[in-house]
């Protein structure tokens, strides 16, 4: 409680710097508007038909690329981990490409795919993938071999250890994959708006900077901002709760 | 006293990279009804393994295991409880809902089931501590919840390896302590191993010496001491001449 106090401090203290920098013009205030007038800007923008639409539409796309990417990562993920054979083979190449900076191949996913959504939710889904996939084998790598004996001198199942003792333990680690996964998947959606798209957040917000509409583009950054701090916060409580007392996950 | 653990010629050889390792080798014993034996000797010498296989959960390379007159094939949860190293609790349950988890999975009507855990966490002494988690509990706590769980399917047989192995040794003689008196209200076969000579005279009737590569058992010593067992006949002569042999047994394989 206290930290989030301090933090919450910073904030203010940080959001006063901006306001006063801004208003006393020691920053030039046509490219940092004061932070007020930028706040103001957003909450008009919340009730602005056409921006809610873009809003909507990049809504849209980061639910569809997240519900195809993330059973997929986490089935693959699943199968890696637990078949070691297979594991050897693709574990690295899987560790390759999420070391790979994928913005590179965007300009490749224009041709092959065009401008439309198609191509926009392929990137944010790649983008997904890899992070869920390696978390996942991950997960399953670390599911202690002393409970698993447990469970089976218990009369467990095979069904049953997936369930009670796999499921539990794998939790943090995965739930850590498909916060980072999402996070990816925003970026990747947002990053294919801004270069290869007529609608959504990420062009709007390009546009105004081309445009150079500042105090707009600020409240579009504020607002992306936010957002994702809330999904963060909700998704990070989670993992708290799930690993009381368990050693694994919670590191980003 | 009828057998209820019977051990006959059993071994395991592990094969790693073409070498083969006899990590238990052609070893035979008995446990009687409500005995108490304890399986020693030094680490690597094959008696976890030797644990593992009489309870199911690791193959057998040789001979069989029998229970009940049974030839073994895989766990068998109603008859054998066990308890781990280093306990080895969910950490995502309760105190009760770990002492649960065996019959949970059995499908027990759930009011039946509560009862029962309520009477092991009295047993074990820990009845204020049901809704803790693993991690607010001491070492000492959660050995009790094991062997709570280990109890609760009211099996005839308790399997433990090396359970007090991680406290220190003022614990684990409490610990001790306190397993003799369970041992007592319930009386239960036990088999405990563990690599600590007092222990393993301090609780037992018969102790079985292992010794490494192969695994095997080299001698079996029965504790002649009356019960109810008391710290200070830890100190008596006769006891120290049992420790010098197991030693002896122990140590001539190191040189």
């Amino acid at each position: 409680m206290r930290s989030l106090a301090a933090q919450l401090i910073c904030a203010a203290v940080l959001a006063a710097l901006w306001e006063t920098a801004s208003r006393l013009k020691i920053v030039d205030p046509s490219l940092l508007p004061p932070f007020s007038v930028v706040c103001a800007t957003l909450w008009s923008m919340l009730w602005d038909a056409q921006i809610l639409y873009e809003v909507w539409v990049t809504g849209v796309e980061v639910m569809v690329a997240f519900l195809i990417a993330a059973p997929l990562a986490l089935l693959c993920g699943f199968f890696l981990g637990e078949k070691p054979r297979w594991g050897e083979v693709f574990n690295p190449i899987i560790e390759f490409i999420l070391a790979v900076p994928q913005s590179v191949f965007l300009p490749l996913f224009m041709l092959a795919l065009g401008t439309g959504y198609t191509q926009k939710i392929v990137f944010g889904v790649t983008h997904a993938f890899f992070v869920i996939a390696v978390n996942t084998v991950a997960a399953v790598r670390t599911v202690p071999h002393p409970y698993v004996l447990l469970a089976r001198a218990s009369g467990a199942s095979r069904g049953q250890i997936y369930r009670r003792i796999y499921f539990p333990a794998m939790l943090p680690l995965v739930l850590t994959g498909l916060r980072l996964g999402m996070i990816f998947n925003v970026t990747g959606i947002l990053l294919a708006e801004m270069f290869s798209s007529r609608h959504g957040l990420g062009r709007l917000i390009f546009s105004w900077a081309e445009s150079f509409q500042i105090t707009r583009l600020l409240a579009g950054i504020l607002l992306v901002t936010l957002l994702t701090i809330a999904f963060n916060e909700v998704m990070r409580a989670w993992e708290v709760r799930v690993s009381r007392g368990q050693s694994a996950g919670i590191a980003a | 006293m009828s057998a209820v653990i019977e051990a006959r010629g059993v071994g395991r050889v592990f094969s790693h990279d073409g070498a083969e390792l006899r990590a238990v080798d052609d070893v035979s014993f008995t446990v009687g009804e409500g005995e108490f034996v304890s399986i020693v000797g030094p680490s690597g010498c094959g008696k976890s393994t030797l644990l593992m296989m009489i309870a199911g959960l690791e193959p057998v390379s040789a001979g069989e295991c029998l229970i009940d007159g049974e030839p073994l094939r895989a766990p068998q949860p109603r008859k054998i409880g066990m308890v781990f190293q280093d306990a080895t609790l969910l950490p995502w349950q309760t105190a009760a809902e770990n002492v649960e988890f065996p019959l949970s999975l059995s499908g027990e009507n759930r009011e039946a089931r509560r009862s029962r855990v309520a009477a092991l966490l009295k047993l074990v002494g820990l009845d204020a501590f049901s809704g803790h988690f693993p991690h607010q509990l001491s070492g000492g706590m959660k050995q009790r919840v094991a062997i709570a769980r280990g109890l609760v399917r009211d099996p005839r047989i308790l399997l433990m390896d090396e359970p007090f192995a991680a406290l220190d040794e003022q614990h684990r003689m409490k610990m001790g302590e306190e397993l003799l008196r369970i041992w007592t209200e319930t009386r239960k076969s036990v088999v405990f191993v563990t690599h600590s000579l007092n222990e393993a005279i301090y609780l037992s009737d018969v102790v079985y010496v292992m010794r490494a590569q192969p695994g095997r058992i080299v001698e079996r010593i029965t504790i002649e001491l009356p019960r109810p067992r008391r710290f200070e006949m830890l100190g008596s002569e006769y006891v120290g001449r049992v420790r010098n042999r197991i030693w002896e047994l122990i140590s001539m394989e190191v040189t």
